[in-house]
């Protein structure tokens, strides 16, 4: 190692080696897709996470494998937040085009590291008061280590001294990190480490002398660090789940990909399907079996799967569908956010048929959410839809799901023993709470009829204008019958302020946040985060009409929440909705201007 | 005895030559011992699509062209059942047709009957993919789906029959039934079913029909000879019938089901497994 070239003990300077105390830090690592961002967020993610901070962790891709710009982003914080700060507080770019990016959200104390391998930083782009690092990242990378790619583990080593981390504890972590690599890729990350130190050391910066410091926090309880769509497989999976098939979509694959890991060792089956027709149906045929199935898909393969949805409500087989929205229409934007399959999800589909949809808005309401989803679809026999937002890919620190929370519905399934008892068996029994006894294949005396095309108890066809209508009843009944276990909305804020809003998903965190703030600022208002989308629950209709006007924030063009309330009985003139379309997710600081300027509007 | 629903009465006009495929599902199903409740009758949309009403089995009509991977997701979830997939041309080689590829190339253990009649028969007559001479374009060439069959390099089990020849239809039958619940994979049958309605082919077809079953020169053990074979049977205007192809490849079941695959319901013993198993999962994603 040559560090001594490349020296540059003049740039910092002392006074910035203060140590600042910070509590709440959001980094950004950007540069072309390929140049390993996502694996500085990580580490640094795993590193804070150690020292007892809340993580929220996201990522800005362009959706191709290698090249275009990619970001990723860390928010480390001491209370739990579903959103990246308003100001980037250290920024990482591997090139002028990351900075060109950031540069209006960096804050004024922000600290840039730049890589200054191939160019220098044009003027203008980072503010006066900012101390900016060029570090040859690549240069150095590939001459020491001979690979271009090292030189994430060097921005690492060197990203931990200037937030105060001990080099032994950012040790451990990239030793962690990489412990399945071979030792011809484990050994020059470490050296590359230990060059980011060197790196630091050249320009004074120290463990007794770091730009800033992030203490440890008291954390006693036992917490976990995982993405939405993780969360809700899991939940799948806790609640007995043991089909899966599904067809590679942004965002959703990730669902596929861990199921594909952990169902086959629980004694499931998870299937790659030619298409999303194939995908629906293959988790249908499971589910006409007992065994419980789901699959998940993005908006574009939802649409593809409406019919098989609506059949499922119509035919009476249990069916769990995720899905990750994205930014449509039509293929849209991949790896872009939006709450816009809103209305497909809650109106979708030919005919009248029994759903739900449910709105997790945090990992932790992803797993209770899977196993909430699973056993009424199974209680029900119905199709139950989790309709994620950025929820699905973004990481969360959330408590610890625990399994002890979680029991097994089996629902009204007979076994051979109770249709011994019976006289006769009838597929589509017309009950009281409009659930049939359902006998599954391989039941002895247990044979039925099961169809998509309008029937009669036995499973016949039928088009008998009495029947039919008894039929569609006894349909629309089971939801009445699983009303009262469909989560109704969570409620924070001043109840007294004669002004709401409303948001759903990922959206309840970032107005929390935006709420705290505009309380310090004297302004109150009353919060309602619908997690049952469909059918729509009293308490959200019941929050509109008793206030003076609402926010209805959403991620559409369409207002299709805003349209959804005010079809279910909310008055129209409460709503005002505060609408973005364009695939980014609002930090709190711009929720809460939004938010002002439409009072003074009001 | 538990009282369960009646079978039904056939919907085909008289002469139709979907009775005879139904006749030859039934002796099957009783040739090889398998009872009703052990059996999954799936069906697809149009008039084929009516045969499960009318076996007493446990019976599922399937979405539109989607009898295939239905027919597969519930194999997989319990195969200890017994699973027949049945369907029309229309409804298994046009708006089903992505999945019969799949389907053949998965090599699942079931059974797949098409019942070809060259036509929609309940909409009333338009062209199928196997229609000789299309109405709207008569320059296609008809689909044979038995040369889609011997050149996916995973297919065990290629049989064609025609209603008029029951006997051999018959014996087919009880071929593929015994091979899917063997374990030895996916047996697809199509069956030259006549609709006397629409596109009364039955003259024309037994003309043309040539019983490879018959012929002590076709091999078919032999893809590549059989390739070949039916190829010239084709250009000459013929329609092989017969045991087209018999080989033997792994099943979808072989490699993607373990002993702890479920079939009703999870058990004490299995969910006790199973809460350890996700215990583990979690512990992964602990800070």
């Amino acid at each position: 190692m040559n560090i001594a070239t490349y020296d540059i003990s003049s740039m910092v300077n002392k006074d910035l080696l203060q140590g600042e105390v910070r509590d709440d830090l959001t980094v950004m690592v950007a540069g072309q897709g390929g140049d390993g961002s996502l694996t500085i967020i990580a580490l640094l993610s795993r590193a804070l996470l150690n020292r007892g901070y809340q993580i929220y962790r996201t990522s800005n891709i362009a959706s191709r494998i290698k090249g275009g710009h990619a970001a990723a982003f860390m928010r480390a914080s001491v209370v739990s937040r579903n959103t990246v700060g308003d100001a980037i507080d250290i920024l990482v770019a591997f090139d002028t085009e990351a900075v060109q990016k950031a540069s209006a959200k960096l804050a004024p104390n922000s600290v840039v590291i730049f890589d200054s391998s191939r160019e220098s930083l044009p003027p203008g782009l980072v503010p006066a008061t900012a101390l900016t690092i060029p570090v040859p990242f690549s240069r150095l990378a590939v001459r020491d280590l001979r690979r271009d790619l090292f030189k994430n583990s060097l921005g690492f080593g060197l990203m931990g001294r200037i937030i105060g981390l001990h080099d032994e504890e950012v040790e451990s972590g990239l030793r962690n990190h990489f412990r399945k690599l071979s030792s011809a890729q484990f050994e020059p990350n470490i050296r590359a480490l230990h060059e980011g130190h060197a790196f630091a050391d050249s320009a004074g910066i120290s463990g007794e002398n770091s730009i800033l410091t992030m203490p440890s926090v008291e954390n006693k309880q036992e917490r976990m660090f995982i993405s939405g769509n993780h969360a809700a497989a899991m939940g799948f999976m806790a609640a007995g789940g043991r089909f899966f098939a599904g067809y590679p979509i942004t965002p959703a694959t990730d669902v596929m990909n861990f199921l594909v890991r952990h169902l086959p060792e629980a004694g499931g089956v998870v299937m790659q399907a030619e298409d999303e027709l194939a995908a629906v149906n293959l988790a249908i045929g499971a589910s006409l079996t007992g065994v419980r199935a789901m699959t998940a898909s993005s908006g574009p393969g939802i649409a593809l799967m409406q019919e098989s949805i609506g059949h499922c409500g119509s035919a009476e087989i249990p069916l769990v569908i995720i899905d990750c929205q994205r930014a449509g229409p039509s293929t849209g934007m991949p790896t872009k956010p939006e709450q816009s399959d809103i209305n497909m999800l809650t109106r979708g589909g030919n005919g009248d048929y029994p759903h739900v949809v449910l709105a997790p808005g945090d990992p932790e309401e992803c797993f209770y959410g899977g196993v909430l989803a699973t056993s009424l679809a199974y209680r029900a026999q119905i199709p139950v839809i989790m309709a994620l937002d950025a929820v699905c890919h973004d990481n969360f620190t959330v408590p610890h799901f625990d399994l002890d929370r979680v029991s097994i519905d089996e629902g009204k399934k007979v076994t051979e023993a109770d249709l011994a008892q019976m006289d006769q068996y009838r597929r589509y029994e017309i009950t009281e709470d409009g659930i049939s006894p359902w006998a599954v294949p391989g039941s002895r005396a247990g044979m039925n009829l099961v169809t998509g095309n309008e029937r009669d108890e036995w499973g016949r066809v039928t088009t008998v204008p009495e029947m039919r209508v008894r039929m569609v009843k006894k349909r629309s009944r089971k939801i009445e019958t699983i009303r009262p276990h469909l989560p109704k909305g969570v409620e924070w804020g001043d109840s007294t302020a004669p002004v709401g809003i409303i948001g759903v998903g990922i959206l309840g965190g970032v107005i929390a946040e935006a709420v705290e703030r505009l309380e310090k600022q004297g302004h109150q208002f009353h919060c309602h985060r619908p997690r049952t989308l469909w059918p729509v629950l009293q308490d959200t209709i019941d929050f509109i009409n008793s206030h003076e006007r609402v926010y209805v924030v959403e991620q559409s063009e369409g207002a299709q929440l805003a349209g959804l309330l005010k079809s279910e009985g909310a008055q129209a003139e409460k709503i005002v909705s505060i609408l973005r379309y364009d695939g980014l997710q609002y930090t709190a600081g711009e929720m809460v201007e939004v938010i002002l300027e439409k009072e003074q509007q009001a | 005895m538990t009282r369960t629903y009646q079978t039904g009465h056939p919907i085909w006009c008289a002469g139709c030559g979907h009775f005879g495929v139904q006749g030859a599902i039934l002796h099957a199903m009783k040739q090889t011992g398998v009872e009703l409740h052990e059996t999954l009758v799936l069906a697809g949309i149009g008039c084929s699509g009516t045969v499960q009403n009318n076996i007493g089995a446990y019976g599922y009509h399937s979405m539109h062209g989607r009898v295939l991977p239905t027919a597969i997701g519930a194999s997989l979830a319990n195969p200890e059942l017994t699973v027949i997939a049945s369907g029309g041309d229309g409804d298994g080689y046009a708006i089903g047709g992505g999945h019969l590829m799949h389907g053949l190339k998965r090599n699942p253990n079931l059974l797949y009957v098409v019942m070809n009649n060259g036509i929609y028969g309940l909409t009333k007559g338009q062209d199928s993919p196997t229609k000789e001479v299309p109405i709207a374009s008569p320059d296609e060439d008809p689909l044979d789906v038995m040369m889609l069959g011997l050149s996916i390099q995973s297919t065990t089990f290629l049989a064609r029959a025609i209603t008029t020849r029951s006997d051999q239809l018959n014996e087919l039958m009880v071929q593929g039934l015994n091979h899917a619940r063997e374990g030895k994979g996916m047996a697809f049958i199509e069956v030259l079913s006549p609709c006397v309605t629409y596109n009364d082919t039955y003259p024309q077809w037994m003309n043309k029909v040539y019983d490879l079953d018959g012929d002590p020169e076709y091999r078919n053990d032999d893809r590549g000879k059989a390739f070949f074979d039916m190829y010239q049977l084709i250009q000459q205007d013929r329609i092989p019938i017969g045991l087209v192809f018999h080989g033997e490849h792994a099943s979808l079941q072989s490699s993607l089901l373990s002993d702890l695959t479920p079939h009703q319901s999870l058990d004490e013993q299995y969910a006790a497994r199973s809460r350890q198993h996700m215990k583990d999962v979690l512990s992964a994603y602990a800070v």
